[in-house]
Formats: structure tokens, sequence, C-alpha cells
């Protein structure tokens, strides 16, 4: 192979991440749908001839590294062989990707003088896959309920779009017409990749970007190496559990045991729940990308993921759990487990890496859909939203207040102007839940409550999570509270709840979503009173809180009182 | 008679000068004065100039971009309705990073505890469901006296379909409150939909009002002293200009105006030259802007992120990134880097002489002789190349390589960086750079600007006269220009043309009550309607241009191709809806054609030097800018030197000067 100088190395690496960012260009630009150009819910990938990646534009954390996956899994049933030029292929099998139904990946071998050089690989969220309800289902309880499922499929071949087999994808969608758009997003995508690719061999030759590709990959794997060996050896247990499976199951326990030596971390998920019949489960390779999602959050975060990436981390997870599930386990809500992994991850590992360390976060997406027909024009109406939470306290800051949950992309809340005027829903009331954050030195971020005044006879439907264990502190900091779902009606008693699917609403209903605050981080009476006096004034804490859990006592002239405090802090 | 334009800079303040009579253009160039930036535009002027001579000012006010920058700016009470005013602080709850979790928000401008409630509701459709709540104003009111406070920002929901609380809100406040309190109004501000963005709109132009306002008072004063009684003019972000004593009520459309000029610049430049696709590039010391001219104008859009923070602004459509003359040339991990990292000004690239004992981008062209070791930067530094030498040999060690591959290296990697970053932006837009000619200016613009048209397979490239003080001379290109937006929530379906119409006389009508009062004559104005639309469900949407007499059939057509352009796609017979009708109002400025730039004195005689291309040495020759000719055609290598530029063009490539004094460079 031929030796490579650095600053080619450095052009092509650039080159490398660039490609990838022209490639998700061009599938936001052309998606049909909004999950896609709005949530971003979407990843791209350049990969090399053995599916490593070179460079990666990732909207949706959880989707990180795992398009590599596909193609390998796919040359280790059919062998390298399998990939012709003027292929291209499509799978969602959620025992094969890992994730849900939903999630297409599509790739292509790039061929360039008749060498496979690499793939370009993408995966999008398409809005309906033929599921037994709309878009997905809350309480499905195997995988035939949540839409078509497809193994490694040539789409093209030769250059030729299989006809048959994307008019049977168009007629099993809801939304057929997008969900060809959607395709033809990702296909474009690829063919923005494979032609830059080949400028790149063009300009550089195939020796030269190989050697260049093993110089990258070098550095990543000997940076992350430094930062693990930073890393005290030694076991770190940890475990926390989902509130029930979705249909009303006890909670389910997700367990983990991270090991570390010298260069390398393990992480073993022996332990943790058998697969469940809701769908809270998901295939082992969406497991890996959790883990590596996790991994990637306390390991040299800014650095783009290439195929040194990673090398350093190897997860092992039962066969039959919720992590390695096995047909024909329900999947769908398959990232409310993987998001208590990644919280449970970060929570095994503080002992040992305190600085990088944080509380847990709220936890979930705690989804809320609204639903029915709306009286001012006679339509139909659907609102699916997400919900904002507190994030945990860390060394030196407080947790974050109100931001979307740690598997989310690019989501925004809706602005209340634009909610009511597309919705008949008012919101009258919209704030942060004071006190919800867990205390300590670094308090956890405040969570919120939503008001939702339904002014037509409709539904609703909830996936609200982590009550059994809210946001846990660390290192002497309290427990966030955790989330609640109150609906009032005029002639019903009021209930509260967390999950529910396809409830029936009278209007006039009032539904008030909360949810949960991040973890305190160490212990509160090592707060600076002044920061309790501000969160005072600033009303994220009460004057009560501030002296049962702070150990502050506030005038009613908002001054601290110092002898007061020094007398609950000091005995 | 002249005409003059001034951009301040933060070492520079660049004045150029038209003189109309004489039909000549010349440029002035003084220390900026950062305390007070007036002092250096009216001492500039009025050091060369009578200020009565003058016709006409423009300038671009930095004052309010730094106040935010420095986060200097006033203490402001936000007021909103109640219940939901914590919006403002919820700030939407994205994330801008996905891989922190140690994540904190950006800080607001605003603190909670700053963010004041009324009792009051406006319904979806304008309808008034709370009546405002006048004590709670009165208190309000107390608050601002006791406390001192000189800016207030009221965001009242549902006020741009409804703004009449808003507009009772002030009037009680102003009963009660200081006269030179700043009190903003969202609807005023940004009349659209969602709250927390026309909030976060209205809180920047208080923030920066009372700064702003006492700075272009005090330049006023200044000039009015001077004699000059005609009105000062001041660059907004969507491209156009306002006078003064407008931009005082509304701060914030004026705060991103810097880097505007060169791109309109660059669209006076294509109407001239009669090139209609052009990619503008602005290389400085730290930043790199590049903006795109398609089919002779800039695009411009209707909002913006500062550090995060959003605002409801029109404004010119400039993408930048961290690659400049002070681009640093570091290792990671055994790997060469460039930038982002910036040597700054202060120590600067090593060649300044200050201490800087990294190699920056200017160091690698000094010590490749791109840059002359006589030539001085920005018209004022003398440059040490053995200090380039020396942190050449430095870094060049460690990696094992020649100091001429290193330095070749530094400009290969930062060239293909920017090259990269114009891609992505075509890509896009959904355009082929191809079809482009590349126009560089700013400092270090027109010495890397064959590189990136290499890169980029780019056929043209231009350098405009003067590019060190391009952008200052496209506000010289300007027209006033008003922004008006309304809210038009409607499906297309059902609609009638007269309920656009309806909307758009009113509108108009505004509109040129407005333009009066920029003393703008009926014969001069003249206006644009665009719509906000969408695919119903979809929550972004396209600006569509609307042409008079309004017809349906054509605006639904207009819809989708445009739809089309920007997303590679459309869906014809899908439905679609409005959400704003825009209008742009302009008011003709009257420019001045066919200007020759003044002869210098110190013209530089014809030299040589040793030049390193592709590892090769050239004797080059090196050439002052005023001596070449028009149509005079030279074979590269060969380095064009002027005050405040150089440009270099390296073998294989020729230069040919056009009639309008433009370098126009091409591959041989």
């Amino acid at each position: 192979m031929k030796k490579i100088d650095p600053i080619s190395t450095e052009i092509i690496r650039n080159a490398f991440i660039s490609i990838a960012q022209d490639m998700n260009a061009v599938l936001i630009r052309s998606a049909y749908t909004p999950v896609i150009y709005e949530g971003k819910d979407c990843v791209v990938a350049l990969l090399d001839e053995k599916g490593e990646v070179l460079g990666q534009s990732s909207g949706l954390p959880l989707f990180l590294g795992n398009l590599q996956v596909c193609v390998q899994e796919t040359a280790r049933i059919y062998g390298w062989d399998y990939f012709k030029e003027g292929d291209i292929f499509f799978v969602n099998d959620s025992f094969f990707t890992g994730t849900h139904l939903n999630d297409i990946t599509i790739f292509a071998p790039i061929f360039w003088n008749k060498q496979l050089a690499g793939f370009s690989a993408s995966r999008a969220h398409w809005l309906d896959v033929g599921a037994k309800d709309p878009g997905g289902s809350m309480d499905s309880s195997n995988i035939y309920q949540e839409g078509f499922r497809w193994p490694v499929t040539r789409l093209y071949e030769n250059n030729e779009p299989k006809k048959e087999i994307i008019e049977f994808l168009r007629m099993n969608g809801r939304f057929g017409y997008s969900l060809i758009g959607d395709m033809n997003a990702q296909i474009a995508a690829g063919k923005t990749g494979e032609k830059r690719f080949k400028g790149i061999l063009d300009r550089f030759g195939l020796d030269l970007v190989r050697s260049a590709r093993n110089e990258i990959f070098k550095q990543s794997e000997e940076l992350e190496k430094i930062a693990v060996k930073k890393i005290k050896n030694g076991s770190y247990d940890s475990e926390g559990f989902l509130d029930d499976d979705g249909l009303g199951s006890d909670p389910v326990k997700i367990k983990m045991k991270v090991t570390v030596e010298d260069e390398k971390i393990t992480i073993d998920l022996d332990g943790s729940a058998k697969q469940t019949q809701g769908p809270v489960n998901c295939g082992f390779a969406q497991t890996i990308s959790a883990c590596r999602v996790a991994f990637k959050l306390l390991i040299n975060p800014k650095r783009p993921v290439d195929g040194g990436t990673f090398k350093t981390l190897e997860v092992t997870a039962p066969q039959g759990s919720i992590f390695k599930a096995e047909e024909p386990a329900a999947c769908q809500w398959y990232f409310s487990s993987l998001g208590l992994l990644i919280d449970a991850f970060v929570k095994a590992l503080s002992p040992a890496i305190k600085d990088l360390s944080a509380a847990a976060h709220y936890g979930d997406s705690m989804v809320i859909f609204i639903g029915g027909v709306d009286p001012r024009n006679n339509f139909p109406f659907l609102s699916v939203e997400p919900t904002c939470g507190g994030w945990g306290g860390f060394p030196d800051s407080d947790g974050a207040d109100a931001l979307i949950n740690n598997v989310n992309g690019g989501f925004k809340d809706l602005p209340i102007e634009v909610f009511e005027n597309k919705y008949p829903v008012s919101i009258f009331n919209y704030g942060f839940r004071k006190d919800s954050g867990g205390t300590g030195k670094f308090r956890g971020g405040c969570g919120l409550y939503r008001e939702y005044t339904i002014n037509a006879d409709g539904f609703v439907s909830l996936w609200f999570e982590r009550s059994v264990t809210p946001a846990w502190g660390l290192f002497g900091g309290k427990d966030g509270i955790g989330p609640n779902v109150n609906i009032k009606s005029h002639d019903e008693k009021e209930k509260n709840l967390l999950k529910a699917n396809g409830l029936q609403v009278k209007k006039g209903t009032v539904l008030t979503t909360y949810t949960g605050g991040g973890g305190g981080f160490e212990k509160p009476f090592e707060r600076n009173p002044e920061n309790v006096l501000n969160d005072v004034i600033n009303k994220y804490v009460s004057i009560e809180k501030a002296r049962d859990h702070y150990g502050v006592v506030i005038d009613e002239d908002l001054k601290i009182n110092k002898e007061g405090t020094f007398k609950l802090r000091n005995t | 008679m002249y005409r003059v334009s001034a951009d301040i800079g933060g070492t520079f303040t660049d004045i150029v000068v038209e003189n109309t009579s004489e039909k000549k253009i010349n440029t002035i160039k003084v220390l900026s004065t950062p305390d007070n930036p007036a002092n250096a535009v009216f001492h500039g002027l009025n050091d060369n100039l009578k200020l009565k001579d003058i016709d006409f000012i423009v300038h671009g006010t930095t004052v309010g971009l730094n106040a935010f920058l420095e986060r200097k700016g006033s203490r402001v009470l936000l007021v909103m309705t109640s219940g939901i005013s914590d919006t403002f602080t919820i700030a939407r709850g994205d994330r801008k990073e996905l891989y922190n979790v140690q994540y904190t928000k950006p800080k607001t401008l605003v603190p909670r505890r700053d963010v004041v409630e009324v009792k009051e509701r406006i319904q979806w459709d304008g309808k008034i469901l709370k009546k405002l709540d006048e004590e709670d104003l009165n208190n309000i009111a107390n608050k601002i006296n006791n406390e001192k406070i000189k800016a207030i920002a009221i965001c009242f929901l549902h006020s741009y379909i409804n703004p009449e609380h808003e507009i009772r809100a002030k009037e009680i406040l102003k009963k009660n409150i200081e006269n030179d309190v700043v009190i903003s109004l969202s609807h005023e501000i940004a009349r659209e939909w969602r709250e927390y963005e026309r909030a976060s709109t209205a809180v920047m132009n208080s923030y920066i009002g009372p700064i702003t306002n006492k700075y272009l008072k005090s330049l006023g004063n200044q000039l009015s002293e001077g004699k000059y009684n005609k009105p000062l003019y001041i660059m907004q972000s969507n491209g156009g200009v306002i006078r003064a004593e407008t931009a005082i009520g509304q701060p914030v459309k004026t705060l991103l105006s810097g880097p505007v000029g060169g791109t309109i610049g660059g669209e006076a430049l294509s109407k001239k030259i009669k090139k209609p696709n052009l990619i503008c590039v602005d290389m400085g010391g730290t930043s790199f802007d590049m903006s795109l001219i398609i089919n002779g104008k800039p695009s411009v859009t209707n909002e913006t992120e500062q550090q995060h923070i959003p605002l409801l602004i029109p404004l010119v459509d400039i993408h930048t990134i961290g690659a400049g003359g002070g681009s640093v040339a570091w290792l990671e991990s055994g790997a060469l880097k460039v930038g982002p990292r910036s040597a700054g000004a202060e120590p600067g690239p090593a060649c300044y002489g200050k201490g800087g004992n990294e190699p920056t981008v200017t160091d690698a062209n000094i010590f490749l002789g791109r840059l002359g070791s006589n030539s001085k930067l920005g018209g004022w530094m003398n440059l040490n190349i053995n200090a380039s030498d020396k942190v050449i040999k430095n870094l060049s060690d460690k990696l094992k390589i020649s100091k001429t591959e290193l330095a070749e290296g530094i400009l290969s990697i930062i060239n293909a960086k920017m090259a990269d970053a114009i891609r992505t932006i075509t890509v896009k837009e959904g355009i082929d750079p191809r079809e482009f000619s590349l126009v560089a200016f700013g400092g270090a613009g027109s010495m890397h600007a064959v590189w990136l048209a290499e890169e980029l397979e780019i056929k043209e490239v231009i350098v405009p006269n003067d590019p060190g003080t391009f952008s200052a001379w496209g506000m010289l290109q300007t027209d006033i220009r008003r922004d008006l937006t309304v809210n038009f929530f409607q499906p297309f379906q059902g609609l009638s043309e007269e309920k656009i119409i309806e909307t758009y006389n009113k509108l108009e009508a505004e509109a040129v009550d407005l333009l009066i009062k920029e003393n703008v004559n009926n014969s001069d104005m003249s206006f644009m309607l665009t719509a906000d639309m969408r695919y119903i469900g979809q929550e972004y949407y396209v600006n569509v241009p609307i042409k008079l007499p309004i017809n349906l059939e054509e605006i639904n057509k207009n819809f989708h191709f445009t739809y089309e352009q920007q997303y590679g796609h459309s869906t014809p017979e899908g439905p679609c809806e409005f959400i704003n009708l825009r209008l742009i109002a302009v008011g003709k400025i009257l420019k001045s054609e066919s200007m020759k730039s003044i002869d210098k004195k110190n013209i530089k005689e014809k030299s040589s030097r040793k030049i390193i291309f592709n590892k090769k040495n050239y004797e080059t020759d090196i050439l002052d800018r005023q001596i070449i000719e028009t149509n005079e055609k030279f074979i590269g290598p060969i380095v064009i030197e002027e005050e405040t530029a150089t440009t270099v063009i390296p073998p294989n490539y020729s230069l040919i000067k056009d009639d309008y004094g433009n370098l126009i460079i091409n591959k041989n």
C-alpha cells in the first residue's frame, strides 16, 4: 500500500465528512415527510469496502454507528461477492437492523474501476409502513402488527428499479405517495455519496485513499484508547426500570455491568428483562448502537465517527432479552429501553469519571397524541408531541431545564400560536414545574407542565415513562420528581395516568402533562446559598424547598438569612 | 458632489467616496475607534472632504452587534401573556448538540425573573378572550420606575393577528414611565406567529436599542454640526437601507448588516458585467463568508439564529465558516489540522512578530512567496518572513516533511475546506457550482480564489476593484428597503382572489406611508409581494413570489415550481396553504455609473520574486494593479498587488482586466 502524507490524509478526512454532509443535505432537501426533513429522523454514511464508516452525518443520536452493521451482516450471510455494480438494497426487519420497522435502511455498493470501493448508506423513518394503526401502534404485542417486514432485498439491479417490489411498498403504506418520495430521497442521497466518493478516488486513487483511511482509523482508535485508559480499571454496575412494557406489565428491569480493562470497555447486559409482550424490545444491532451513543457521550464526543471509533467497546446481551429480542417480539417503542440504557451507562461509570458524568435526565420522549375532528372545519386532526423535561446536574453546572430527551434529534416544541391554529385545542398554561429538579450542589433541571383544553370530542394516547425510577441523583444529589398526567372533564372523575391507547375524551376536557426533573449532583447542603437564592428569585425552587432540602433560609424580602442558614446546615 | 459609504471593521474603517461630478471613486482608510465608532466615520470624512459637499452617506453600524456579542446590552424587562410566559425561557426545548450529557442551554438575554406577566388573552382568530388587565400594567410601570429599567419588550399571544393589547399596553406604560425608555412591541418588530421567536426578536431590539440609539444620535449630531444636512442612511441586514431616524426604532433590523455590503456589491457587479450567477466569497483574517447571486439576485431569508437566539428579520443569506489568514495549523494525534481556531489579531500569525508561535495560513502564504514580505498587510503592517519560516520549520520537523510540503499542505487543506463548504451550500440550494463565476474579495480572498475555483471546477474568477473595500462599495449600490409581513393562514382551496388583493392593498398602503417617511417620491417606489406557502401538514414553508395582477392559478403553479427548486420535487396535486404574505417595498436611490478609480500616487515598479507553486520555484512578475491596462492579458504565474489585497495567479491560469477594471482569471 502506498505511503501517505499527512496533508492528503487531512484533505481526504475532511472530504469524507463533507461527503456525508452533502448526502444528508440531499436527503433532507428531497424527503417528502416532515419526520425526516424537520424531525431529522435519519442518518447517512459513506462506508468503505468492508462496510466501515468513512464519514457519517446523523440527525438522530440512536442511529449512530449502526449502518455498517447492515452491510456487514448482509456480507456475512451472502458473502462480499453478493454486491454487484448497479445494485441498491433495502432492509427494515427489526431483528436485522435492530430498530422499529418504520426505519428503512437503504444501501448500495460503490464500484470504481470494476472494484468494490465502498458503500453509500442511509436510514430514514418512513411515516407509515402498514402497521395496524396509522403511523405505528402504542400497544402492539408482536412484530406482525407493526408493519411490513423486509429482509435485505434488491430495490435496483443493474441500475434498473425492481418495479414489483416498489409497487408492493407503495400499496402497503398508508401514505404511498410520500413513501416512494422518501425512498427516492434516500436513493438520491446515496447517488450523491457515490459521485463525490468517485471524485475523490479519481483524484487520489484507490490505494492512496485506502492508506489515508487506515491512517484516519488509526488516529481515531488511538485517541479513543487514550481516553479509555484514563478510566480506572474495574467493574461498574447499574440498573433501572421502565414502568411497564406498554401493556400494563410489572416494571421492566434493565441491568448492566461495565468492565474497564486498560484500553477496553465491555458492556454486559446480563440480568436485563426477558423480552416483553409489549413493544419495548429491540434487535441487538440497535442495542449496540445505543451503547455506542452512551460511550460517545463520555469518550471524545466531538470527534466525528469513523471505522476507528468504537474499536475499544464490546457489548453483550442475553439472547431473548429485551436487548436481543427474538421473533416475533414487538419493537415499536424500542427507544424507551435504550434511553434508559444510556442513562444507566453514564451512572455506572460515574464513580470512575466523575468529571465527565451527569445525574440522570427525565428519561423518555413523553409522547402525547390528541386526535378527533376539528369543529372549525370538520377535518380530522392528530397532534403528536414529545415533551421536554429536566436533565441531570453535573460538575460545575445545574442540569438543563426543559430540554428534549437523549434519544431525540431535531425536536422543537410546537409554539402555542401554531398549535391553536392547527388544532382545536387551547394551551392556557405552559411552564416550569417548580421544585421538580432533584436537589444537589448542582441541581437537576426542572420538568414542565403543559395544559391542553380540548375543544372537541376526540381521543388521547399517552406514552409517559420513568415513574418507577425517576431521574436519579449522583454523589449525594437527590432524585428528580417523576412524571404525571392529569385528565379532568366536566362529568367524569379526575384521573391520573401515564399510558393510554385511544382514550375517548369529551369536549372541554383539560389534560395537563407533567414531565419529570433531572437528578441532582452532589449534596444539596453543599450548594452555594447564592445559587439557592437565585433559584428562589427565578422561581425554580420554593422557599420551603430551599429551607428543607438545601438548608438555606430565605427571608420574605428575598435575602439570605445567614444565621438561620448556618444553623440549619450545621446541626 | 459626493456619495460616501463607511464600513466599520475591527481594526479599520473603510470609507468609499464616489465623486459624482467627476465620476471618480476613491477610498479612505482610517483606524477604527471602538469606543465610539462614529468618531472614525466623522473624522475620516471631515478630514478629507467638505461635509456640505456630500449628498449621501450610508453606513453599517456594528454598535448593536458588538453590544450583543459582548453581552453588554441593556437590562430588558419582557412582558408576556399570563400563564405562558415561560415559553421564552423554555426556548422550544431543543438541543444544539446531540452527544453531550453535560449540555447547557444558551443563556437567554432576559433572566426568568425579568419576564413578567399581564392577564389578557387573545384567541387564535384574533378574538379577545380576556380583556387586558390595566392594573397589572400599572404595577409593571412601578417596577420599571423603581428599578430604573431602560428597555422593555412586550409580546402577547396572537398579537400578529390582533395587536390591540400590545398597543394599549404601550400607551399605559408610556403614561407612567420615563420618556427615554425603549419599548419594543413584538407585532411591530416581527408580525409573525411563533411566540418565542417573536418575543426573542423584540427582546433583541430592546437589548441593543439604547446603545444603538445613542450612537446614531451622536453621529447625526456630529454630522449636522459639520453642516451635513442630508439624511444619514443605515444598512440593514436585508440588503437595503433606511434613514437613521427609522433605524432608531428598530435597531434589530440593522444588527447583521456588516457582511451584507459584499453581497449587494456582488449583485451590482452581476448586473454590470451581465453575469447572473455568482458565488461571492469574502476571506478575511478569521472567517470565510459565502453568498450566492442566483439569476441576478441575492437570496434573502426571513429568519436567522445568532448564537442560538432566533430572530425574525429578513436578511441576506450569508454562510460563514472559521477559515481565514489567521487559521492555525496544529497537530492532533499525528494528524495535521488547519483551523477553525484563529490566531486572531493578537498575537496574530507569526509574521506579525507579536509572539505568534504557531504557523497560520498567512505564514504559509508568506513562506511560499505568494504574499510579499514587503507587501503591507491591510496596507499598514510590516511582515516578518523569518518568523514565518521558523514556525513552519518547527511543525514540518515534527511531521518529518519539508517546509515547502507543509506550507503548500496548509493551503491545500484550508482551500479544500472552503471549497467543501461552498459545495455543501450549492447542494442545499440544488445548483451546480460549475455554472457560476467566483467573485473573491476581502483581504485574503483573491490570494486563494484560483484554488477554490480549481476544486469546484469553476471556470472563471473575478477580482473586483479594491477587493479589500468591496463591502463598503457595495453599500453604495443599495436602495431603501422595508419589509412588511402579515399573517395569512388560509388554505389555498376555496380562497378568493379578492381576499389576497384586499390584504395586498392594505399592505401597500402601509408601505407607501413608510416610504414617504423615508422621503421617497411615488415614482421611485416599487413593491414586490411574496407568500410563505407549504403543503398542508408541513411545518417548513417556501417563499413564493407573486406577480400582479393576482392570479390564483399562477400562484399555485409558482408554489409547486418554487418547492421543486428548493427540494428537488413537488406534488402538483397536493393541497397547499398560505402562512404569511410579505411585501418588499423599495425606494430607488439614484446611483452613479461608470466610476473610475482615482489614480493613487506611489505606484510600485514592476518587480519579481521567487514563488513556489506545486513544489517548484518560479521567478514571478509582481505588478501593481494600477498599471494594468484594460483588456491587457497576462499568463501566470503572476502576482497583482494593490493596497488592500494580493491576487495570485498560478501557472496554467491567465488574467485579463475587463472594461470595468475587474481582474478576470481563467484556466488556460
